[in-house]
């Protein structure tokens, strides 16, 4: 589903210039869920946002189901994010002044659906997510690992092909972490395809797939096939 | 600990540029105009009293009763200065004289037209002007004596020295320059530029000697021992009429100098006010504009509060008292106001000459006066008082616990009276664009109303020097029409645009013998109406047939109407005694104020009485060319004088100037006041864009388009424009009905002030906001919630 070759990313700041991402290589198939770890600045959030489409890089080609992104103007870019992807970040990143029912309506405002549409989609994914009790409430009012719940339903709320999860569970304790892991595990055996960004080997451990960064570079792969047998 | 504050204060001042810059340009900005205007209100305020007994100086005006109203005016009889000083206990001072006329004067080959006022020496001992060189004292009681102004006096003489110079006047009189005065102050009622004694004008008028108590001619001026007679004078002077005609009906009011210029509205015999009712809006609009910068910090500096907070917090848990904080925050303010003033002064140097040339006036700023600089500090301090009140008692109100552990959502208090706030702006400024509207609405309704006759085209020549012959008058005429400059010639007794020349003495059959009917007259030549465009209902005009016909008239249908004349043509009345026959009725035409009717007015065809020519130019024509032939013909002719041609239209346009500065300066103060609010605006639309950044970045992640930010952001200002916008309307409508209210003829206010109002106001709210929203709509949604 993903292809991305010879990727480079440089951040400049007025004296320095960082390279966070120095010739990627990578694929992600349809269906699979692949951890991205690595040391701090090793450039795996970098990965993921231009994954994401929130920020471009300075060179190289990412297709998408053999579309080439990278070509893409703002405009084009916006509308081919809210059609295919969904993200979940570590610090959940609710609007605070909507309820937990309107931060999952949101995406699907911005996607044109219907009101009707909307409302049945969004109180399917709050029983999914086991938070009905909690649709009227605000974002402050919610447990960390409820907050990350609603994130992860925004996410899916629109179906989307492909999410993306910056260490969802690094604001969690371990028992709300395992929580929000076995959801996207959920998730991925129902076809979603992840890409999670992760500090945790424990987490990382819940997919089929590692990738290991270090200064750019992919240092090693490695297929997770057992874990995750065991597990189902 | 003040050192450390200025400190702190200018490093917070220098790190937040922006904010500074909105402040400290809206103070200066609101501070500028504040100062314009009250310059503008100082000046009109000082109006006739830099004499040093202005306040025991009193304007003798005469109140003429009849059934329907008293009208009111500064005209008297010359008979009645000689009578106050002879009879009346408590005054020092009585003197008459003319109101300012230009007439020619010239020394060897320089003439100029300028005005000039006759007066008695008691007119120099109650209006003190400043005496530069010769003899003043001695000046006014002689005859052929001048006193020149200075300016006048330079321009006829240059640098030599003028007194005893002779001059020659109108031509005819030959007058010795006595004194040289300082120039005449511009805000001073009577505007002369050299003084004639009383006796030239008996000399030069005869009729004036034996003029008696029914003739109004003069301007009468007091002046009391002491203020605390004015009660014993004004009912002594309150019946003078009735003591020398029994059957007089006219009554005297005592005007105190000071109010003549701004007290100018008389109602039932006493003033009512006049232009004191601008100069109150002006004054009003002056502190609004302040006030809506003064509302500019307030906001900001709450709205940027939190940033604020944790210096608050940390002072505080080292122990500094609220006082001390707000102390600083105060500091800060006042720092910005004088800033905001200094640079205020620059706008101000910079706008005056321009203000100036726009208002036709001469504002400039006294740096010698006192109360220049006590009204500046006293500004500057208030603005600093006022703006950061409301700041210091907020900011200095944390508790170091709460902000120190970070800020919760509790700024939902500030935040509805930061909207109050902006509402309080945009309902000033849309109440000032629905009144500017409505002003215009108005002068381009009273601009387009018909005025009876064709002013375009039209120009008037003053019959004097030779022009007074009837020899030379013809040959003018001749020549003018000769040269196909002009296609048509005829004759009026005054100006087309000139009031005066009426009378009460015209009675008719059937009239109410308590009746009192004021008539214009006018003397008008042949093809009268046919020139000037005008249009003849009934009957005839005068055609050079009528040669100096003293029975027959032309009505106006306003005179038909008064008189109740059926036929009016044939019909006869009595005008001061001896029976005339109407010959033909003219459809009204404006001579007086284009807000009122015309009043009733009666043409005759006298050429005696004949002071300008009227010619209409040549449609076909250049008109400069017809202009410049036409001044040729007319210096040919008459020499000695310098060539005095007009427009009609131009001295029309004159009728205006009241509402047009009214006008001018209310579209300009409130572009201002609209512009200081939109600063605010703009300040309010970029703190919130930065507060709510990751919002917007999170929305973008989940898929807004640019388009779906700028809606959002915009959304809350639109709905606070729009609040203050109907808060405004009913506001604005009684404003301006009231205004209107003293026209009688004026428009019905319509919607589209309020239309212009709103839309107006939400344009500029949505550029305003999207000038700050666009930037962060476009942003990088990531940049935001990278860091948190």
């Amino acid at each position: 589903m993903i292809r991305i070759e010879n990727l480079e990313k440089v951040y400049k700041t007025e004296e320095i210039e960082t390279t966070a991402l120095n010739g990627i290589n990578l694929q992600v198939k349809e269906g699979e869920f692949v951890s991205i770890m690595g040391p701090s600045g090793c450039g795996k959030s970098t990965l993921l946002n231009v994954m994401g489409l929130l920020d471009k890089p300075e060179s190289g080609s990412y297709k998408f189901m053999d579309t080439e992104l990278l070509k893409l103007n703002d405009r084009e870019r916006s509308n081919f994010r809210k059609a295919n992807m969904g993200f979940v970040f570590q610090n959940f990143n609710l609007i605070d002044e909507l309820t937990v029912f309107e931060n999952i309506e949101l995406p699907l405002i911005y996607n044109k659906v219907p009101a009707a549409t909307r409302k049945a989609m969004v109180n399917e994914i709050i029983q999914r997510m086991n938070i009905v009790n909690r649709s009227g409430h605000f974002p402050q009012q919610l447990s960390g690992g409820q907050q990350q719940r609603v994130a992860v339903a925004r996410a899916l709320v629109t179906k989307p092909k492909l999410v993306l999860a910056d260490e969802p569970t690094g604001n969690l304790d371990s028992s709300h972490g395992n929580e929000v892991m076995e959801l996207l595990c959920e998730l991925n055996e129902q076809g979603t395809t992840i890409v999670m960004v992760t500090h945790s080997s424990h987490d990382a451990g819940f997919s089929n797939r590692i990738i290991n960064l270090k200064d750019g570079h992919v240092i090693s792969e490695k297929i997770n096939k057992g874990i995750t047998e065991e597990l189902i | 600990m003040f050192k450390l504050n200025l400190k702190i204060a200018l490093r917070t001042l220098w790190k937040n540029k922006s904010y500074t810059l909105i402040n400290a340009g809206g103070l200066a900005i609101g501070l500028a105009s504040c100062m314009i205007l009250l310059l503008y209100v100082a000046h009109e305020w000082g109006y006739d009293k830099q004499f040093s007994g202005y306040e025991k100086t009193y304007v003798v005006y005469n109140n003429s009763k009849n059934n329907a109203e008293t009208l009111s005016w500064a005209w008297t009889p010359t008979l009645m200065a000689g009578e106050v000083r002879e009879k009346i206990a408590g005054v020092k001072y009585a003197s008459h004289s003319t109101y300012p006329n230009p007439h020619l004067i010239s020394y060897k080959q320089n003439n100029f037209k300028a005005p000039a006022v006759f007066a008695d020496q008691a007119f120099l001992k109650i209006l003190d002007y400043e005496i530069l060189s010769g003899n003043a004292e001695q000046a006014l009681t002689g005859v052929n004596t001048v006193i020149l102004t200075k300016t006048l006096a330079e321009k006829l003489f240059g640098q030599e020295d003028p007194i005893n110079k002779v001059l020659k006047f109108n031509n005819e009189e030959v007058l010795k320059v006595s004194a040289v005065i300082a120039d005449v102050p511009v805000n001073s009622s009577i505007q002369f530029e050299y003084l004639l004694p009383w006796a030239l004008f008996e000399k030069i008028n005869p009729w004036v000697k034996n003029s008696g108590w029914g003739n109004n001619s003069c301007l009468t001026l007091l002046q009391l021992q002491d203020e605390g007679q004015f009660s014993a004078v004004s009912a002594q002077m309150r019946d003078i009429y009735k003591r020398n005609i029994p059957d007089a009906t006219n009554e005297v009011v005592l005007q105190p100098l000071a109010k003549w210029h701004l007290y100018d509205h008389f109602e039932n015999g006493k003033s009512v006010g006049g232009r004191i009712d601008q100069l109150k809006i002006f004054f009003l609009l002056a502190f609004c504009i302040l006030l809506i910068a003064c509302v500019n910090f307030m906001n900001l500096s709450t709205a940027r509060s939190e940033k604020r907070a944790r210096e608050v917090g940390v002072r505080k848990a080292v122990g500094s008292s609220r006082a001390a904080l707000m102390n600083q925050f105060l500091q800060e303010s006042f720092l910005l106001a004088f800033i905001g003033m200094l640079t205020a002064f620059m706008l101000m140097e910079i706008a005056l000459p321009f203000f100036n040339s726009l208002l036709n006036i001469s504002l400039k700023i006294n740096y010698t006066d006192w109360r220049f600089w006590v009204a500046l500090v006293g500004l500057t301090l208030a603005t600093g008082f006022i703006a950061g009140i409301y700041p210091a008692f907020y900011l200095s109100s944390f508790e170091p616990v709460k902000v120190l552990k970070g800020f919760g959502h509790s700024g939902t208090a500030t935040l509805s009276i930061r909207k109050a706030l902006v509402v309080f702006q945009f309902v000033f400024a849309a109440c000032l664009i629905v009144c500017t509207a409505v002003i215009y609405q108005q002068l381009q309704y009273i601009k387009d109303k018909p005025i009876g006759f064709n002013k375009n085209g039209l120009i008037e020549i003053p019959m004097e020097g030779n022009l007074r012959s009837k020899e030379k008058m013809a040959l003018l005429k001749t020549q003018l029409l000769e040269s196909g400059a002009v296609t048509g010639v005829t004759y009026f007794s005054r100006s087309l645009n000139e009031g005066g020349n009426n009378t009460f003495s015209v009675s008719w059959p059937g009239k109410n013998p308590n009746d009192q009917v004021l008539f214009n007259f006018r003397s008008a030549g042949a093809s009268f109406s046919k020139t000037i465009g005008a249009e003849m209902i009934a009957g005839e005009e005068f055609s050079e047939a009528h040669h100096n016909d003293s029975t027959h008239m032309i009505l106006n249908e306003a005179a038909v109407a008064r008189m109740g004349l059926k036929y009016p043509v044939g019909a006869t009345f009595s005008w001061g005694g001896s029976p005339v026959t109407v010959i033909g009725v003219i459809k009204d035409f404006v001579v007086e104020s284009p807000y009122q009717a015309p009043a009733p007015m009666i043409l005759y065809h006298i050429e005696d009485e004949f002071e300008y020519m009227i010619a209409r130019m040549n449609p076909e024509g250049n008109v400069s060319s017809s202009v410049n032939k036409i001044d040729e013909i007319v210096k040919a002719i008459n020499p000695n004088y310098p060539v005095e041609r007009k427009f009609a239209d131009d001295n029309f346009e004159q009728k205006f100037q009241n509402e047009q500065l009214l006008g001018t300066i209310a579209n300009l103060f409130g572009g201002f006041a609209i512009f200081i609010s939109s600063l605010g605006l703009l300040g309010l639309a970029l703190f919130m864009a930065e507060q709510r950044k990751k919002e917007i970045s999170i929305r973008k992640v989940l898929g807004a388009s640019t388009m779906n930010i700028l809606t959002l952001l915009n959304k809350d200002f639109i709905k606070l424009v729009a609040i203050a916008n109907v808060i405004a309307f009913p506001l604005a409508y009684i404003i301006s009905s009231n205004w209107l209210s003293a026209y009688e003829y004026r428009i019905q206010i319509s919607l589209l002030p309020f239309g212009i109002a709103v839309l107006l106001s939400l344009i500029i709210a949505v550029l305003t906001v999207s000038l700050q929203s666009f930037k962060v709509a476009k942003a990088n949604p990531i940049d935001a919630l990278k860091y948190e």
